[in-house]
């Protein structure tokens, strides 16, 4: 889990340029300034790095439960823990599947 | 000035290509949006939009032309003959010469391409075909429409994104204004449902997974649609001389650019877009009764468009009836624009408010009078149509009761 709250913190920190030192497990990424294209970009390149989808809908935060597939709400992606919690569940899943 | 009308209009759309099949469907909120069929769609996520699956071009169309035509191409060929034909437009060969020709596109032609590079990179060929080139390139619908109804004015292609349609009919509407051109085929035509463009969209994390809820506070995002839709603009003593029917006036357009994020859109800059209209058409904001929004269904787009309606009208944006097209007929992208405008038209011709389809719950950032789910009998004298590309690239069409 650490190694993967690490590849985290290291693409956060090239995505937004902010020292790797910085980012601790409760930093949000709202509070580094983060706007809707940076956030895009970190989840692109969280699923390339793990080789995961992430079912984020940027629409959802007020439409939980629609649609047909588990989705990831924006509500769960703030902090660097969750991010990489999202993250360890993604793989999880490709695992066992 | 010259006054301009609207005298003919053809519709491709998800929900039919004739008027009778478009209309009421719009009216009754019926949806189109429907299972996603495309070829290689096995890796997508998105599953759903909204096609255009009743399209034939065969019996218009001879195999020899169909073959140097791409889907959009064929859509906007079809659309605009039968803009003329709605019309009843004789277009003789001295007003061909003089007939202009604009269509909005946003993706040129996608199919083309998606086939293209499959073979050349999947399948390893060693070639593509001869008319690749001609088949995609984003002015081709409006090259085809001029060579298939001998039209010798002037001509060109707008690629404004999701503004595409509406910045074409503008340009057109102001051509005619100023008297450069005493009639002209003006819309959009967009083909752009294939693996590679919807993956694309993918990236993005703004398409529903289940359908188009403008406005709705239980939105799950933009749907994607297609098709054509082209208007047979007629400058007003021209149309009356022969005694035309005429579907409404255009009578202003505005544009701006909010030179600000790429996709996100800017209330000030779409506010703006439509006070240039306003100013255009020389009518003050209490004199629209309804807005065609841009309405797209996801939650950026509709709460900014709901603040830049409530700028421009003030305390009347509550009195003004707002609907989005775009429940029934998905996001066609560059064809959008001129689909609304033809509904836009239709409004007014038949005193219509269509509704806001799938409209579930109020969302209190957007708590306009958005025509849930059923549509208004009322007293329609001007209404505006709104088109905010990404990239801030905005056009707003200002039209009236003929």
């Amino acid at each position: 889990m650490e190694a993967i709250t690490d590849e985290v913190r290291q693409i956060i920190s090239k995505e937004l340029k902010i020292p790797f030192e910085r980012l601790t497990p409760d930093t949000a990424l709202q509070d580094l300034g983060a706007e809707s294209l940076d956030f895009q970009e970190i989840i692109f390149a969280l699923e390339e790095k793990f080789d995961i989808s992430i079912p984020y809908n940027a629409n959802e935060a007020a439409a939980a439960g629609k649609g047909e597939t588990a989705r990831v709400g924006l509500e769960n992606l703030q902090t660097i823990a969750q991010i990489s919690a999202a993250v360890k569940g993604l793989m999880d899943a490709k695992t066992s599947a | 000035m010259n006054r301009v009308v609207i005298t003919g209009i053809g519709v491709v759309s998800p929900v039919g290509c004739t008027l009778e099949d478009f209309w009421p469907a719009l009216v009754e909120g019926r949806s189109a949006i429907g299972p996603l069929s495309v070829a290689r769609s096995e890796r997508l996520s998105a599953r759903i939009a909204a096609q255009v699956s009743k399209f034939d071009p065969a019996p218009p169309l001879e195999p020899k032309r169909l073959a140097i035509l791409d889907r959009f191409s064929q859509f906007a060929v079809v659309a605009a003959r039968a803009a003329v034909r709605d019309s009843g437009l004789d277009i003789s060969e001295r007003l061909a010469l003089e007939t202009a020709t604009v269509i909005g596109n946003a993706c040129g032609g996608q199919t083309t391409m998606d086939d293209s590079y499959f073979k050349l990179y999947f399948q390893n060929s060693p070639r593509l075909r001869p008319m690749t080139i001609p088949r995609l390139m984003n002015n081709a619908a409006a090259s085809q429409i001029t060579m298939d109804l001998g039209l010798k004015g002037p001509a060109f292609c707008v690629a404004t994104a999701c503004a595409a349609g509406t910045h074409a009919i503008g340009l057109a509407f102001h051509m005619l204004r100023s008297g450069q051109a005493p009639v002209a085929v003006a819309g959009g035509a967009e083909a752009c449902l294939t693996a590679g463009t919807i993956k694309a969209w993918e990236a993005l994390h703004v398409l529903s997974q289940d359908t188009c809820r403008p406005f709705s506070r239980t939105r799950s995002g933009l749907v994607l649609g297609e098709g054509a839709a082209v208007l047979l603009l007629e400058e007003r003593a021209h149309a009356l001389a022969r005694g035309a029917r005429v579907y409404a006036e255009i009578i202003g357009f505005g544009m701006s650019a909010d030179a600000g994020d790429i996709t996100a859109s800017d209330p000030d800059g779409a506010a703006r877009a439509m006070r240039a209209a306003l100013k255009d058409a020389r009518r003050n904001a209490d004199d629209v009764d309804y807005v065609n929004a841009h309405g797209t269904g996801t939650t950026q787009n509709d709460r900014s468009e709901t603040a830049a309606l409530r700028d421009v009208f003030g305390s009347d944006a509550r009195r003004i009836a707002v609907s989005s097209s775009k429940a029934v007929l998905g996001h066609g992208l560059g064809v959008a624009g001129a689909l609304e405008m033809a509904v836009t038209a239709l409004a007014l011709h038949r005193q219509i408010i269509p509704p806001t389809a799938n409209f579930e719950e109020v969302d209190p950032d957007c708590d306009l009078d958005v025509v849930p789910n059923v549509a208004r009998q009322a007293d329609v004298n001007v209404a505006m149509s709104n088109s905010f590309a990404f990239g801030g690239l905005n056009a707003v069409l200002l039209a009236s009761r003929a």
